[in-house]
């Protein structure tokens, strides 16, 4: 784990780094616009209707060239027409900032009747004048800000200009409709520079909102949340209005837009977050733009319906860290790669569902660093970690073979290559005995390596349960550890040592042992001890006559006791053998010594704690 | 001795074999030695404990190389597990293992020692007669090792029965007296000295003393002084 975590959180560094730098916005919006497409139709708003003069309406007037703009005379007859039906407000998005004769002067009489007119302006460059006719209340700016990709997704509400504080058609319409139920806009209560209508308040979008990293934010802006599904608004058409051939009380106090709904006229932006076919497919026209805005606006005052909110960045980086955080887990707790699979994949569905939960409820929080941090850490991970536990595993097992196979040399063969070693010395023989002497040990000794050889091919370390006593004689170490014990001494004794021929009496208790606290590696690694502590006897113990075995259990202790007679060498080298039986005893939390009795004599002793202890 | 055996109405004896011929061999020629015994068979380790709980006998004679159950592969490791659970669940159980295998029962020494009933071997390749004796022993409670012994030399003694031999020769000891110096039961100190006295090949015969045999076999072994 120590190892483990790192890589993990290095990678949702990595993310968190990405973000910041504004990497993952494109893809962000992707998810933005698609979640939005994607959430439930909602119903037609029908408190807006959308005048939309069409390419028919253009085309079907008479004595005027096709691409003339519609004339101040068509447009007055239009308005009046409209205010005979008394709706709460008209909103008129086509400039008209010079006249456009023949008309004019019926224009401005239209103008200075209707008084819940309101008309556009431009108040970004390029700048486009407002009628002039009309006084500074009934003007609002049609201007849009598209992302860098090219689309919408907020709108400018208000915003400083050379000329003072404006605000746009949208909002202008919105709260002349609110402000005939008595609700008007105000600063907010928790937020002084909010706009506030009732208890809405409208959350202001700012440069580093949502996946946003350093957007223009000037003015009052807000994230639009597109009222869901195809032509969500009535929108009657130029030639409706004058054939009457509408229902009058579908204008009757709603808003009403005039726009022009023509693709010759260009009047449209783009958009991905609603589903569109009029003009083309991610095209929405301009008019089409403010009934959403406005609809979002009233919709949310009315009807508490959602507008679009963002966390706060700690809570945005703390959501990415726990996921992040969720997929080392998922990494570290699941061992088939399958599993992990299964797991990440729930893990990211139930993500996306959460966030696009989250959306339709309002909120807009990040997915795409989520996501990243998520299947990466989960999946990617888990091969890192795998490939790292294979490693240890592999290592570790490598050790153990090195350790026992080392061990098995050196309590057989070595023992063997010692003896022949003393022969050598010793010189207590003529050299004509010695050789066929020499021969035959030496003989022994090949047999011994090779056996060595065979039983290490036979076994697949990884689940050995056997411990080789030469001879082919193979022991099953899952047997009761006394059992085994016995078999080693038993074993060993019949070995050809010089000492052990003057062996006359054998004391020996094998008790029955607790063994269940003591892994394979440890029983075997007891049974080697005894194995080399006879040996020794056997190599060193001159003159034994007696030998005292005792395997037994005593106040919590097992101890196994070698005690012989003989003289033995005091040897001030600490030998193989000693080393590994201290290594032992530090394995089993146990005591080993090895110590000379007077007056003759050795003890060797390894003891250790029983488990219920 | 041996009247007072024979003369046991309900004397009974589980005789265990997966070999159908070798297992009415041997019952044949146990049943015109103990004609007066109820016998009865088992051909695997499982069907064997069954029996061994269901009858209770007297004696058990066993081969090693037995199935687990029907259908099992016979192998000598079955027997001494057998054996294992046998010796633990009944101590006082006396038993024969006969068997081509018995060196295998080496690993087990430990537990044979500690063996409260009888317990002697044979070999297949015995005569009946040696045979017939051994069975014998094992229905006095007697213990018949010699050929499983370690081919090592040298006795092999647990500490506890030099202790016997100690306080019997040594101190001049009656069984009763030793049973109280050691804390334990007359009986088990009549174990101790039937696993000593096979320890030292000392077995009964026509006009032995077994004691005085064993005490020589002792000094000459230096057991004890």
């Amino acid at each position: 784990m120590r190892i483990g975590a790192l890589p993990g959180i290095a990678i949702i560094g990595l993310v968190i780094i990405a973000r910041l730098t504004g990497s993952m916005q494109s893809l962000e919006w992707l998810v933005f616009d698609n979640f939005l497409r994607l959430r439930p139709q909602e119903p037609i708003d029908k408190r807006i209707v959308i005048v939309g003069i069409n390419e028919d309406d253009i085309r079907s007037r008479k004595d005027q060239p096709i691409d003339s703009p519609i004339s101040d005379h068509d447009l007055a007859k239009l308005l009046m027409k409209l205010h005979t039906y008394s709706p709460a407000v008209i909103g008129l998005d086509i400039y008209r900032d010079l006249p456009v004769n023949p008309g004019n002067t019926e224009l401005l009489s239209a103008f200075s009747k209707i008084h819940n007119l309101i008309a556009i302006e431009k108040v970004l460059p390029d700048q486009v004048a407002p009628p002039s006719a009309l006084p500074p209340e009934q003007i609002g700016f049609a201007d849009q800000l598209t992302d860098i990709d090219g689309k919408l997704r907020r709108s400018l509400l208000a915003t400083p200009t050379d000329k003072g504080y404006k605000l746009s058609l949208s909002l202008r319409l919105a709260s002349a409709y609110l402000a005939l139920r008595g609700i008007s806009l105000e600063n907010g209560i928790h937020n002084h520079t909010a706009m506030q209508f009732g208890n809405t308040e409208l959350p202001q979008f700012l440069p580093d909102s949502g996946a946003y990293v350093g957007a223009d934010a000037g003015g009052y802006q807000i994230l639009i949340n597109f009222r869901s599904g195809g032509e969500r608004f009535k929108t009657l058409s130029w030639s409706d209005i004058k054939g009457g051939d509408f229902d009058p009380k579908s204008i009757k106090s709603k808003i009403v837009i005039i726009g022009m709904t023509a693709p010759s006229r260009k009047d449209f932006i783009t958009t991905s977050a609603v589903t569109t076919f009029k003009p083309a497919t991610g095209r929405v026209y301009g008019v089409e733009i403010q009934a959403h805005v406005i609809s979002q606006i009233i919709s949310a005052v009315l009807d508490s319906r959602p507008l679009l909110n963002t966390w706060d960045k700690q809570w945005e980086y703390l959501w990415i860290v726990s996921w992040g955080f969720l997929g080392i887990l998922i990494a570290r707790l699941t061992q088939s790669p399958l599993l992990n699979l299964v797991a990440t994949s729930l893990a990211v569905c139930i993500l996306v569902v959460t966030t696009y939960l989250l959306l339709i409820w309002g909120w807009w929080v990040p997915l795409i660093p989520a996501i990243l941090v998520l299947s990466v850490n989960g999946i990617a991970l888990t091969s890192v970690y795998q490939y790292n536990q294979a490693l240890k595993l592999g290592l570790q097992a490598r050790q153990v073979v090195i350790e026992r196979t080392f061990e098995t040399i050196h309590n057989g063969p070595l023992q063997s290559l010692a003896k022949v070693l003393k022969l050598f010395r010793g010189e207590d023989l003529p050299i004509n005995k010695l050789l066929p002497e020499l021969e035959k040990e030496l003989e022994k000794l090949n047999h011994e390596l090779r056996g060595i050889y065979e039983f290490l091919q036979q076994e697949p370390p990884s689940q050995d349960w056997s411990l080789y006593l030469g001879k082919n004689l193979v022991i099953n170490l899952q047997y009761p550890l006394h059992e085994i014990l016995y078999q080693v001494y038993s074993h060993t004794l019949e070995r050809d040592f010089p000492y052990f021929r003057t062996i006359k009496v054998k004391i020996c208790t094998f008790e029955p042992i607790e063994d269940k606290s003591l892994g394979i590696e440890n029983k075997r690694g007891i049974c080697r001890f005894l194995e080399e502590a006879l040996c020794n006897v056997g190599k060193h113990a001159t003159g034994v006559t007696c030998l005292q075995v005792t395997c037994s259990a005593a106040q919590g202790w097992q101890t196994l006791t070698i005690v012989d007679n003989g003289l033995g060498t005091n040897s001030s080298r600490e030998g193989r053998g000693t080393q590994q039986s201290k290594y032992l005893a530090q394995e089993i939390q146990g005591k080993f010594r090895r110590i000379s009795l007077a007056p003759r004599g050795t003890l060797c002793e390894l003891s250790w704690p029983m488990a219920s202890f | 001795m041996k009247q007072a055996l024979l003369a046991k109405v309900l004397l009974k004896i589980l005789v265990i074999d997966d070999h159908e011929s070798v297992l009415g061999g041997t019952v044949d020629v146990l049943r015109k030695h103990y004609s007066s015994a109820e016998f009865i068979t088992a051909i695997n380790a499982k069907d064997a404990l069954h029996q061994v709980t269901n009858s209770q006998p007297d004696l058990v004679v066993m081969d090693l190389s037995i199935p687990e159950h029907i259908g099992m592969r016979a192998r000598p490791d079955t027997g001494v597990q057998l054996l294992k659970i046998l010796m633990k669940n009944y101590p006082s159980l006396n038993i024969v293992v006969q068997s081509v295998h018995i060196r295998t029962l080496v690993r087990i020494r430990p537990n044979i020692d500690s063996h409260k009933g009888g317990f002697t071997v044979v070999d297949k390749s015995l005569s009946t007669q040696e045979m017939l004796t051994r069975t014998d022993w094992a229905l006095q409670g007697l213990t018949h090792t010699k050929d499983i012994k370690s081919i090592h030399s040298g006795l092999e003694v647990k500490p506890e029965w030099l202790m016997v031999l100690t306080l019997a020769f040594e101190e001049g000891l009656q069984d009763k007296a030793i049973a109280e110096k050691m804390c334990i039961s007359e009986r088990m100190i009549r174990h101790y000295w039937n696993k000593l006295q096979d320890t030292l090949n000392v077995y009964p015969g026509e006009g032995k003393n077994i004691r005085i045999q064993t005490e020589m076999r002792a000094r000459a072994e230096g057991l004890i002084d």
